[in-house]
């Protein structure tokens, strides 16, 4: 990874890349490599990696995986990776691109989750004096309304997601459009 | 959260907003790339003027390039007048909304008003019943009022009865007062007695001679 900079020290630390045998240990380690990957895409405001840990998102991003350490030319192995990304989706750090599964080629990553997301949205409804209304994804995304608020530039599928726990507390409606893909959310 | 298990309710115009700002939503994103498309082009011909600073001119790959540059500059602005335009309208809408409900809950207020209106209608009558009845109460209490005067009448006959009843078993107790027959005439008296003084004065006077 190019911006090493914004990474913790330990990223440079070689055993990291490799899958420790002590099921204790091997525990920590993953915990740290949730760490690296929350940080990181935090300071790159990255809300997509594939499975392989490239991020994913603005054409600027750098393309390379961020299980890649070529300053200290140690790569995590696939099979490791994956394990990683199935326990951060356990944890509800990440979420699979496709319908939240776990086995996804791409995931979300959660520095908040999808719980804390939701509030956050609901206070924007609520600063913005929006509820009530009928608010496109795109605007929550990308509007000029949102540009001060964490979740402005989320992926549309990921907004969505996020507006499901208020769905399940009746305070928000998906509007649908005709491929059943959310387009819009009212929330009252 | 406690609240009412029914759902969010999708209305009608909710919809029809709904479809306007997918189309401002399309236009924003049409903006955002032709403002990202204009930057890179620009970039692009400085860096093909920078090549050749001498044929700039007559290259008609530079000259293309700023035709597209300007013409997308023209479509940006009126996409941009289109979004004005569009999010005026929503706005608009959502006013016109707020409207609506306050003409129904203008309705609802004078239907209510209506009704309550309505349970005054026989109030005439109501009124004139309550001047009758008060009118009766006032002849009733006349009527009271009257027999109660003529007992009064009974008793100050009955007073005087018994005055007069008095006056027959206790004849007259005269209160005896001191004649004053003989008594001199009060006008006399001072006159005399000054003249008394008169002379005692007198006689004073010459008394320490006789001594």
């Amino acid at each position: 990874m190019s911006n090493q900079s914004e990474l913790p020290p330990i990223y440079s630390f070689p055993p990291l890349y490799t899958r420790q045998p002590n099921g204790l240990i091997r525990r920590q380690q993953i915990n740290s490599w949730i760490e690296i990957i929350l940080q990181y895409c935090i300071s790159q405001k990255c809300w997509r990696m594939t499975a392989e840990g490239m991020p994913v998102g603005e054409p600027d991003v750098t393309k390379q995986s961020i299980f890649n350490n070529s300053s200290i030319q140690r790569v995590v192995p696939q099979v490791f990776v994956d394990e990683i990304w199935s326990q951060m989706c356990e944890e509800g750090k990440a979420l699979g691109v496709q319908d939240g599964k776990r086995d996804s080629s791409q995931f979300y990553i959660l520095w908040r989750n999808l719980d804390s997301w939701a509030s956050l949205i609901l206070q924007w409804f609520e600063s913005s004096g929006s509820l009530n209304q009928v608010i496109t994804i795109y605007e929550l995304s990308q509007g000029d309304g949102t540009a001060d608020w964490e979740f402005h530039g989320m992926p549309e599928a990921l907004v969505a997601h996020c507006l499901k726990p208020l769905c399940q507390r009746n305070r928000a409606t998906l509007i649908k459009d005709e491929r059943g893909i959310a387009v819009a959310t009212k929330v009252v | 959260m406690g609240q009412k298990g029914s759902k969010v309710q999708i209305t009608e115009n909710d919809r029809a907003i709904l479809q306007l700002k997918r189309s401002r939503d399309e236009i924003h994103k049409f903006t955002r790339r032709t403002d990202l498309l204009i930057s890179s082009e620009r970039l692009k011909l400085k860096e093909m003027i920078k090549e050749n600073p001498t044929k700039c001119k007559s290259d008609p790959r530079v000259r293309f390039l700023l035709k597209r540059i300007h013409y997308q500059d023209h479509l940006l602005q009126q996409a941009l007048e289109q979004l004005i335009n569009l999010e005026n309208l929503v706005s608009t809408l959502e006013f016109k909304l707020v409207e609506t409900q306050f003409i129904k809950g203008l309705e609802r207020g004078n239907q209510i008003l209506k009704k309550l209106n309505k349970e005054f209608e026989n109030v005439d009558e109501l009124m004139d019943d309550v001047q009758m009845q008060i009118a009766y109460q006032e002849e009733v209490d006349e009527v009271l009022a009257h027999s109660i005067v003529g007992v009064n009448d009974f008793e100050t006959e009955i007073d005087k009865e018994l005055d007069q009843m008095e006056r027959e078993i206790n004849p007259q107790q005269q209160i005896e007062m001191p004649s004053v027959d003989k008594l001199p005439d009060l006008k006399q008296r001072p006159i005399a007695s000054s003249e008394r003084k008169e002379q005692g004065k007198k006689e004073g006077t010459e008394a320490p001679v006789l001594a």
